[in-house]
């Protein structure tokens, strides 16, 4: 779980602890785009993702103590960013989705696997992020912590609230979810045979 | 990043006889993220090799995640401007703080130079020093500083090391490691390109050392005994650590030294500056004399060309002086000739008959000066009398207090600013009082021993400096780190530098108020001194002490190649 191209920035932060302006401007310049980014797909709105990118910033200047400089910071950073994130949406009263009450009742499926196939050959990158700004909160925040940030099983349990070995299904879920909002094939979405 | 889930039973399929069955979505899906126990995996493999639609399904699934992940981190938006110029509002923010840092420093270096540096200054020049300050005087015009230049080699070198890593330590986590190497490196060439000292040195250590008359040193002589004699002369300066000490031969340089007894008989062409218990000279100083001793006597045929600076207890001057006298002793006694002014402070001032003083002579002490009327005086001694009332009657008294707390807010905030790690751990240290006690009265009372003892071995000169340099700072880092302590307490724990630093100010100022209490307050603080100090030797020694490995994260385990699974659906 790392940010591409930027090596653990230990220096900085040991820097940016001791209050040195210089160091905290290097690690917003580092993490601002990967955090925005992250923000950008876990919340529903550009103007959203631009605050909570500002405040998760706030929130690390003032918590960049509580940093265990062992772990990785990047991972550190993204559980800070979905803990924010998810807080926004809960505050916004998300409506507690499907899956997450019936959860232990999801019947086992086995969908059709070449209309699946043949439904991820033909969407594009952009058609998928477009989808993304389609689906419900929960959903959309189980698959940035998953695909974007690359988050453990344990950390996204621990965020959105389940028991861990339900979180193959949440995801599972919002996989339906996404492939519903690509093609609007209910069948599809319900994880149902086509 | 994904670890085997032990727990993912959904129901009776999982170990019922995958034959005739597809694999749900998902098992397929926890198979593809590795959440599987090995035993599972391994039947969701097996199946999958013999099974078209499980197979195709696992690769449809596989492929969905990483286009999922290429949608995800592909980067369709650049950062936004107002998050561009949040970064520079960020970096201005901090700007204010660092003025108030440099206000803070300029009004106390001010002030210690009102109040300390520019009145002794004033004083030096009545005696004699004009033209130097203290620590230009002492050091790096005076004998110590030849002394340095001329020392050993080998010690040069050895200083410059310990210097040049300590500087590479230092630079180390604040500048880029190239810059840091490139900087100390430079550092040592130019300190080694720099020209090299013209005299030779000799060191002699031995239980009693004699240089006889016929002998003729070259250069510098050092000198550790418990017994020197030295009859010959140095073409150079003196050095002498020893129990006792005769230097009745001609020395050409300055004469330095440290031991109980001295005596200068011989001529002598520099300065004499020793710290002794008794001091006696009866010979002729080209130059100055400092002298710092119980007993300091300067015989009727003693000569100094310049001035004499003494602290002791029991002060003679019964030869010729050639410029001022500035001295601090419990008896002060002048029969002798003065060329220049005395300013004489301490209990009792006493001007025989035939005492001859050019300048003024002002004396500042508990009971008036007893002058012979046949002494011969540029002026009327000027008495000013120390009334023995408590210092803390005076506003003055006060004053200085304000400014020695503001002296010790700037410290705390460069010593926080600069090493915050090292601050925060000594203050979580301190709350362990008792082990703190404890080592604070050991290293409190050892680093200064263990630092004489390596001075006077003379190869551990620069050693024993720099200990006793650091065990002197630390009495005042010891007080911080108690009033960071004690800020805790008060507004609660944080590990955040800026709150910390505010808790420091608001403790330190808290001590400092108590060390005010009458009687008390001394007492607080030597406790608070040798606490603090405990904390930090524990904060060094954990810092010293071998980083136990950390433990290997636990790895998932690998997928067998097939694998799996949970759950199977009939054909």
């Amino acid at each position: 779980m790392s940010v591409p191209g930027i090596s653990e920035p230990t220096e900085a932060i040991a820097r940016a602890r001791a209050g040195d302006a210089e160091a905290w401007g290097t690690l917003y310049h580092d993490y601002a785009p990967a955090m925005f980014r992250f923000c950008r797909r876990a919340l529903p709105t550009r103007e959203d993702a631009e605050d909570a990118t500002m405040d998760i910033f706030i929130k690390l200047r003032r918590n960049l103590g509580q940093y265990d400089s062992t772990r990785s910071f990047s991972a550190w950073l993204y559980r800070v960013a979905a803990n924010h994130c998810w807080d926004i949406l809960r505050r916004r009263k998300v409506r507690q989705d499907k899956e997450t009450e019936d959860v232990e009742n999801v019947p086992l499926e086995h969908p059709d696997p070449s209309a699946l196939d043949k439904l991820i050959e033909e969407r594009s990158s952009e058609e998928v992020r477009k989808a993304l700004g389609k689906m419900g909160a929960r959903a959309r925040m189980a698959l940035v912590m998953r695909y974007y940030s690359d988050m453990s099983y344990d950390e996204i349990a621990d965020q959105l609230g389940v028991r861990r070995q339900f979180v193959g299904v949440v995801l599972l879920r919002a996989r339906h979810e996404l492939r519903a909002a690509l093609q609007g094939n209910v069948a599809l979405a319900a994880g149902g045979k086509a | 990043m994904s670890e085997p889930d032990d727990d993912v039973k959904r129901d009776g399929n999982l170990d019922a006889n995958l034959a005739g069955r597809h694999l749900d979505e998902v098992t397929c899906l926890l198979y593809l993220e590795r959440q599987l126990d090995r035993a599972r995996g391994q039947e969701v493999s097996a199946h999958a090799a013999d099974c078209a639609s499980c197979k195709t399904l696992l690769r449809a699934l596989e492929r969905e995640s990483r286009l999922l992940t290429r949608s995800m981190l592909e980067e369709d938006e650049a950062l936004p401007s107002r998050l561009a110029a949040f970064q520079e509002r960020a970096r201005k923010s901090m700007q204010w703080i660092w003025g108030l840092v440099f206000g803070l420093a300029a009004t106390g270096i001010y002030a210690l130079y009102e109040g300390y540096i520019q009145p002794l200054q004033t004083q030096l020049d009545q005696a004699g020093f004009g033209g130097s300050n203290l620590l230009s005087l002492m050091i790096f015009q005076g004998a110590f500083w030849k002394g340095w230049q001329s020392m050993l080699t080998l010690i040069e070198v050895l200083a410059m090391v310990t210097v040049g890593v300590f500087c590479a330590v230092f630079f180390r986590r604040r500048l880029r490691r190239g810059s840091a190497m490139a900087m100390v490196v430079a550092g040592l060439c130019g300190m080694i390109a720099l020209p090299p000292q013209v005299a030779a040195s000799e060191m002699r250590h031995s239980e009693s050392i004699t240089i006889s008359k016929s002998e003729k040193i070259k250069g510098d002589l050092f000198l550790t005994a418990a017994r020197c004699r030295i009859d010959g002369d140095v073409d150079g300066d003196l050095y002498v650590f020893c129990q006792s000490v005769d230097v009745n031969g001609h020395v050409t340089g300055d004469v330095i030294g440290f031991a109980q007894s001295i005596r200068v008989n011989g001529p002598v062409d520099g300065n004499v500056r020793v710290g002794c218990n008794n001091v006696t000279l009866s010979g002729t100083t080209g130059k100055n004399v400092l002298a710092f001793g119980d007993s300091i006597r300067m015989d009727s045929d003693a000569k100094a060309g310049g001035s004499a600076t003494v602290f002791g207890g029991t002060i003679s001057i019964d030869g010729t002086l050639g410029r001022d006298i500035l001295s601090y002793g419990h008896l002060v006694s002048i029969t002798g000739a003065v060329g220049g002014s005395v300013k004489a402070h301490g209990d009792t001032l006493s001007i025989g008959s035939t005492a001859k003083i050019d300048g003024a002579t002002v004396f500042e002490g508990k009971k008036p000066p007893e002058v012979a009327s046949e002494a011969k005086l540029g002026s009327p001694v000027k008495f000013i009398k120390i009334e023995p009332k408590p210092e803390y009657r005076s506003g003055h008294y006060y004053v200085w207090q304000v400014i020695w707390a503001a002296a010790f807010i700037l410290f705390g905030l460069v010593l926080f600013t600069v090493m915050p790690e090292f601050s925060r751990q000594a203050t979580n240290y301190a709350e362990r009082i008792g082990a703190s006690l404890g080592l604070g009265v050991l290293v409190g009372c050892g680093a200064p021993i263990a630092a004489v003892i390596a001075c006077v071995t003379v190869v551990g000169l620069f050693l024993g400096l720099s200990t006793f340099f650091l065990w002197y700072a630390s009495l005042y880092f010891a007080q911080i780190i108690i009033g960071a302590l004690l800020g805790q307490w008060l507004m609660g724990r944080t590990s955040e530098l800026w709150p910390l630093i505010g808790r420091m100010i608001v403790g330190l100022l808290i001590v400092r108020l108590c060390f005010l209490i009458p009687h008390i307050g001394g007492w607080l603080k030597l406790g608070v001194i040798i606490w603090g100090i405990g904390a930090i030797s524990l904060a060094i020694y954990r810092r010293m002490q071998p980083l136990v490995a950390q433990g290997m994260p636990a790895m998932p385990s690998p997928i067998p190649p097939g694998t799996t699974i949970g759950g199977m659906q009939p054909v």
